[in-house]
């Protein structure tokens, strides 16, 4: 090979593939609004801004980049909900009291944490091919709990709204306890246990759990499916 | 026996380079602690595994830039046959980068970021470390401009810290979309160690290389054209491949899928032109240490960074692995055999001759060197076993992140082991090397 071959590979090299880079860099702004659909509101931004401030991104994965030492929060609003981001956030230490990996307690705010989760909810609904693979079951069932909750399995219900601290049958994260373990011990009746799950601070004061955002009548299917586990009276002993 | 005055103006550089070498190391021993073990909430608070990781990987960028910039200042007039433009300007860089960097760790330790990975540095530092690569930029093109002879790996170098310092500036605004923001992020992290410090590399090790083993410089030249032709043909458009899972057009998938496919060729390359050289070598073996960083870096580059990202940027392959610890075994070999390495060639070929040392006694460094490659490589391999162990876990059988983390304890106490056996290579070479003594005879 001569010098100057050598060097024509270096310029057709270089410069084919920065003419390819940077026209799909001009389609890829063209085509934007497909994959972010949703707007960007003010509370987006400052909940961006939030997100930047308490370099969350160091240990959470979002997108999947970041630091690898918490779970990845691209679909996070779908896996906890707005109370249980609320929750842990500003919380971490009641929340992860029994847990081999600890958060640290930043001083989020509850005003800054509504924020966060706002810029959650718009970062969750980006169209990146269901990436991560693992939270897809929380998008599908988030989805069909909007759509309707007649159409949805009890579980798949109950795992979407409380799936962000117990978990069922391999489901959800345990953080607060097995349902079929909550169920073998619990002295409420139905309508205390849908009050609590609507304001756990009325039931039992000093309670860890935040309140959940979800109607009257969900509130009791939970609690029916709850106490549904319940083992029965061993008659035959 | 440096044959330009100006050339002293690197020691500083590599001194500094090599006093945060093992600081890095430290900070990464304590981010393996902080998954070996349960750490109590009060620690956390004050110390957070987000600051601590900051430090690790500012501290890396540190110092391999230090390196670049010393490593450039020592062979610049060498290749050009002329004194460096200004020691002054070059002085004044290293103060603004070195203060710079203090300020930026000890903000760190107050909560003082920007909050993006690895491009922590807070936005009013980053125009300080813009002003120093100005500086840098400016004092390499003035020489590089003003000398008799100038031949393709100056403009190579000059080319890769150019590119370099302009790629720096996507990182600094705040941009309101997530998904922009993350692509230009790119443009940084990866545009820079595919393609910017590639060039770097390429022409220290390429002038490297023809001082050392005495091979004619035309045939060098000939294969840095085409290598650097490669790395910046596949790397450019092969930054796609991070841009499969952020909310992109389709054709990512296969433009940074081919594209980093074929990213291990110029490294292929690489390996075989240094092999090449070294079997026709001209000159006498004087240091084998020296040659034996010169293998070992080409070696270790094109099996951390060309097969171990090749075999996980695949898009079937990284809807799995992608944000997983096979990152974290890739982004370890990858940076140590490319350019941890490639500092490491750079001061055992510099240091020697600015102490005036033509054969120094390398006994300690081979212990060094040695320590530290093996280390390293059980250090990927454990990574890389706690990747696909967590992959599997939490995306194949569908367990959830903290249960599946529980597993990375284990894990990551074997990487701690390992670790503190690489601190201990990399103090043993660190010592060698402030301490180099002529051999006897």
């Amino acid at each position: 090979m001569t010098g100057k071959t050598a060097k024509t590979i270096f310029w057709v090299g270089t410069l084919v593939s920065t003419v390819i880079f940077l026209w799909l860099t001009y389609d890829f702004h063209q085509q934007e609004r497909k994959f972010v659909k949703a707007e960007i509101s003010p509370d987006v931004i400052e909940g961006k801004k939030i997100w930047h401030k308490y370099n969350c991104n160091d240990c959470h994965t979002i997108l999947g980049f970041g630091g690898y030492y918490a779970p990845d929060m691209t679909k996070a609003y779908y896996r906890l909900g707005e109370n249980n981001i609320i929750a842990i956030v500003t919380n971490p230490d009641q929340v992860y009291k029994n847990s081999f990996r600890k958060m640290p307690r930043l001083g989020v705010t509850k005003e800054e944490a509504t924020k966060l989760v706002a810029f959650l909810k718009w970062v969750g609904s980006i169209e990146n091919r269901n990436w991560p693979p693992q939270d897809e079951k929380f998008v599908r069932a988030f989805k069909l709990r909007e759509a309707g909750a007649k159409q949805i399995s009890t579980v798949d219900m109950v795992m979407g709204t409380c799936g962000g601290c117990h978990s069922f049958q391999k489901q959800g994260r345990r953080i607060a306890g097995d349902f079929v373990e909550i169920a073998r011990t619990i002295t409420f009746d139905r309508d205390t246990l849908a009050k609590f799950i609507l304001n756990p601070q009325a039931v039992k004061a000093g309670s860890a759990m935040p309140s959940q955002n979800v109607s009257p009548e969900t509130a009791s299917q939970i609690a029916d499916f709850i106490l549904s586990l319940k083992p029965g009276k061993e008659v035959q002993k | 026996m440096i044959r330009y005055e100006s050339q002293k103006v690197a020691y500083p550089y590599l001194a500094l380079s090599l006093i945060l070498f093992p600081l890095q190391v430290i900070a990464g021993l304590w981010l393996a602690i902080n998954y070996g073990f349960t750490l109590p909430q009060g620690l956390v608070d004050v110390f957070s595994f987000a600051t601590a990781r900051a430090i690790h990987t500012n501290t890396l960028v540190a110092w391999l830039l230090l390196g670049f910039m010393g490593g450039t200042y020592f062979v610049l007039p060498l290749m050009t046959k002329g004194e460096i433009f200004s020691t002054r300007i070059a002085y004044a860089q290293l103060v603004i980068f070195a203060l710079t960097a203090v300020v930026a760790v000890i903000g760190f330790l107050f909560g003082w970021t920007q909050g993006k990975p690895l491009l922590e540095i807070p936005v009013p530092l980053d125009f300080l470390i813009v002003v120093a690569a100005l500086l840098f930029v400016f004092n390499v093109a003035v020489t590089v401009f003003k000398a008799k002879e100038r031949s393709v790996i100056e403009w190579m170098l000059l080319g890769g810290i150019t590119f370099l310092s302009l790629l720096y500036l996507f990182g600094i605004p705040f941009y309101r979309n997530l998904n922009t923001d993350y692509y230009y992020w790119w443009w940084v992290i990866h545009l820079w160690v595919e393609g910017a410090w590639e060039l770097i590399t390429a022409s220290i090790i390429a002038f490297v290389i023809i001082e050392v083993t005495g091979v004619d410089r035309k045939v060098v030249e000939k294969w840095l054209y085409v290598e650097t032709g490669l790395f910046l043909f596949t790397g450019i458009t092969g930054t796609g491949h991070h841009y499969y899972w952020i909310g992109s057009p389709d054709y990512w998938l296969w433009w940074g899928g081919i594209f980093s496919a074929l990213e291990p060729l110029p490294i292929a390359l690489m390996v075989l032109d240094t092999w090449m050289h070294i079997k026709e070598r001209k000159n006498p073996i004087v240091n084998l240490l020296q040659w034996k960083y010169i293998i070992g870096c080409a070696i270790f580059h094109f099996l951390g960074a060309g097969i171990w990202g090749f075999i996980h940027t695949l898009p079937p392959i990284n809807y799995y692995t992608h944000g997983s610890q096979v990152t974290v075994s890739h982004g370890h070999l990858a940076f140590f055999g490319a350019y941890a390495l490639l500092n490491l060639t750079v001061f055992y070929y510099a240091l020697p001759q600015l102490k005036n040392i033509r054969k120094f006694d390398d006994k300690w460094g081979v212990y060094g060197f040695w320590t530290m490659i093996v280390s390293m490589v059980f250090m990927g391999i454990v990574f890389g076993v706690a990747g696909i162990l967590q992959t599997y876990l939490e995306r194949i059988l569908d367990i959830g992140y903290m249960t599946a983390h529980m597993t990375m304890m284990f894990w990551f106490r074997v990487v701690l082991f390992f670790g503190v056996i690489f601190l201990i290579g990399v103090l043993t070479t660190v010592y060698h090397l402030f301490t180099l003594k002529e051999a006897k005879e």
